[in-house]
């Protein structure tokens, strides 16, 4: 078994579980923006409000997800947001496939923010990192301050997909994960010949915008 | 209900309760069965030590630091007398009394909005499952974790609020329960008992994990050998253990075992709870052989069964490290200081 340059480690039996592919995805973004609730709704299917503590340092979860009949192993860290724990785990940003960046559609700070995540990310992360960025809590119609237009321009402009999800119902929870998963599957297996798989355009296609928002 | 820190919640009538002496409500997947097993035999050494300190005590309102008094701590501090042992032994006590009036003024003070924002976003997230800490708790001590909290942050403006203490005040006012004797005890605490873990650079936290894997390469190679073929640093596995002091990472009576040598030995402790849980857990941690295995190795560590047994955890944390000195950590303190600047 061995990893190449950006954490994409093929085939093996990591922790126990078989799988094709495998690959290491980051959770970034301010404090409380609900990191540790997108991860467990993706990996147990649930939201258990008044359930979740503050994450001190770093932690990881796995998950294999099936990929057009590949499995894919997802070694999901989980960072604490707070800025002076990030000289912890901005060492880990290098070995990532993909970083997951969120923000709070409620709390404005969080997503102005994003900038000072976004050269972070320059800064430490590899070169061809898949970066996503995701207006988390977009269920909370009446107390969002972000406007989804305005996300979808930082995203644009910063080259990256963007998305609105919800850890609490689920909205594009999955999908986060499966593109991420996505992208590397396709990255291992494309021809040469093959068109080149775009993750922002699969997003795009595939994204459900939350019910009763603006439009 | 349970009372938080009551004696009379440890009598053993309900140790099969879904909510813990100290107001925990006890995960779905928690071993009753070790859990009975171990406290069969523990409530006698609690009686034991009880009447002990009874007789230490006997009517006197301060602690004093003597041998005697340290061997007791080791042994366990009894609940009815756990914070205010604390209190005395840190040296909390005596700032309190040499600073009357701080806390309220601290309270009355001018506020930092985004200080206090931060620490609101980590009220709720704060021991939820706790009846004190939870949301719509007729008991709350939400709002004195709040306070205690706010105060710190203001009185040390450049490093404010670091996470981590939201866990830490929250245990100390279920034990202590006074606020303002909360506020000197954190004080204390993060003053000068431990190295500067919360401030904005960490710099104390990175000194001790590095001083932590200076001392696992001497005192169990094999690891260290893993852990640096495997290019696993200390920060993974060791960051939540230092910064919360072992709390959400331990079973709560073994944290306060802990704790309660923290605060007569100090730091120094830590190291040696460290160096303890490395080697009894040895083989699980050696039999991992990747990356991520060897990360998951450390949380089995701590979800042990074996960790349940407090005192038998305490009795090996003195036997399996030998005597630590003071001079010892502070010499490789400085020598990892000088090797991070380098």
């Amino acid at each position: 078994m061995s990893a190449n340059s950006n954490g994409v480690v093929r085939s093996g039996s990591l922790g126990g579980d078989f799988f094709d592919f495998a690959c290491k995805v980051m959770l970034i973004g301010d404090s409380g923006v609900g990191k540790t609730c997108l991860l467990v709704r993706f990996k147990d299917g649930a939201f258990l409000s008044g359930s979740f503590i503050s994450t001190v340092g770093i932690d990881f979860r796995n998950k294999v997800v099936d990929i057009d009949g590949s499995k894919v192993k997802l070694q999901i860290w989980d960072t604490a947001g707070q800025e002076r724990f990030r000289s912890v785990t901005h060492a880990y940003y290098r070995d990532a496939h993909a970083l997951l960046l969120l923000f709070d559609v409620t709390n404005r700070q969080s997503f102005e923010n994003i900038r000072a995540w976004v050269s972070e990310i320059h800064e430490y992360a590899n070169d061809d990192v898949v970066v996503m960025l995701l207006g988390n809590k977009s269920d909370m119609t009446s107390e969002r301050l972000v406007k989804r237009e305005e996300a979808e321009k930082l995203a644009k402009d910063n080259g990256i997909a963007y998305m609105e999800t919800s850890a609490k119902t689920g909205l594009n929870v999955d999908l986060s994960f499966m593109a991420v998963a996505k992208d590397l599957k396709m990255k291992k297996t494309r021809r040469p010949n093959e068109p080149r798989f775009n993750v922002r355009d699969f997003v795009d296609q595939q994204k459900q915008t939350p019910s009763g928002c603006c439009f | 209900m349970a009372a938080a820190g009551g004696v009379a919640a440890n009598s053993g009538n309900d140790l099969r309760s879904e909510i813990d002496a100290y107001g925990f409500r006890r995960p779905d997947d928690f071993d009753y069965d070790t859990y009975e097993q171990f406290m069969s035999q523990y409530l006698s050494v609690l009686a034991r030590r009880a009447g002990k300190w009874n007789k230490a005590m006997d009517g006197k309102k301060k602690v004093k630091k003597t041998t005697k008094v340290k061997r007791y701590i080791r042994k366990g501090i009894s609940n009815e007398y756990r914070g205010a042992v604390w209190m005395y032994v840190s040296g909390a006590e005596n700032m309190k009394a040499d600073n009357p009036g701080l806390y309220q003024r601290l309270l009355d003070g001018p506020k930092d909005d985004e200080l206090l924002e931060v620490i609101k976003t980590d009220l709720h997230r704060t021991f939820p499952e706790n009846i004190y800490f939870c949301n719509d708790s007729t008991v709350s001590k939400r709002s004195s974790l709040q306070n205690v909290l706010v105060a710190f942050a203001h009185n040390h403006r450049t490093d404010g609020y670091c996470q981590g203490l939201n866990f830490i005040v929250a245990l100390m006012l279920l034990i202590v329960r006074d606020e303002e004797s909360c506020f000197f005890l954190l004080e204390t605490l993060v003053k000068r008992i431990l190295p500067a873990y919360y401030t904005r650079q960490m710099t104390g936290l990175k000194t001790d994990q590095e001083v932590l894997g200076e001392l696992v390469k001497q005192k169990l190679p094999e690891v260290s050998q893993r852990m640096e073929r495997e290019s696993v640093p200390w920060s993974i596995p060791t960051t939540k253990w230092f910064i919360c002091l072992f709390l959400d990472v331990l079973p709560i009576e073994t944290v306060l075992r802990i704790w309660d040598c923290m605060f007569y030995e100090g730091s120094k402790i830590l190291f040696r709870v460290c160096l303890s849980l490395i080697k009894q857990n040895q083989d699980v941690i050696l039999s991992a052989s990747n990356f991520p295995t060897l990360v998951e190795s450390f949380k089995k560590v701590t979800l042990h069964s074996r960790n349940t047994d407090c005192h038998s955890f305490m009795k090996n944390v003195f036997l399996d490290s030998q005597p630590l000195g003071r001079a010892t950590i502070e010499k490789l303190r400085t020598e990892c200081q000088t090797s991070e600047t380098k």
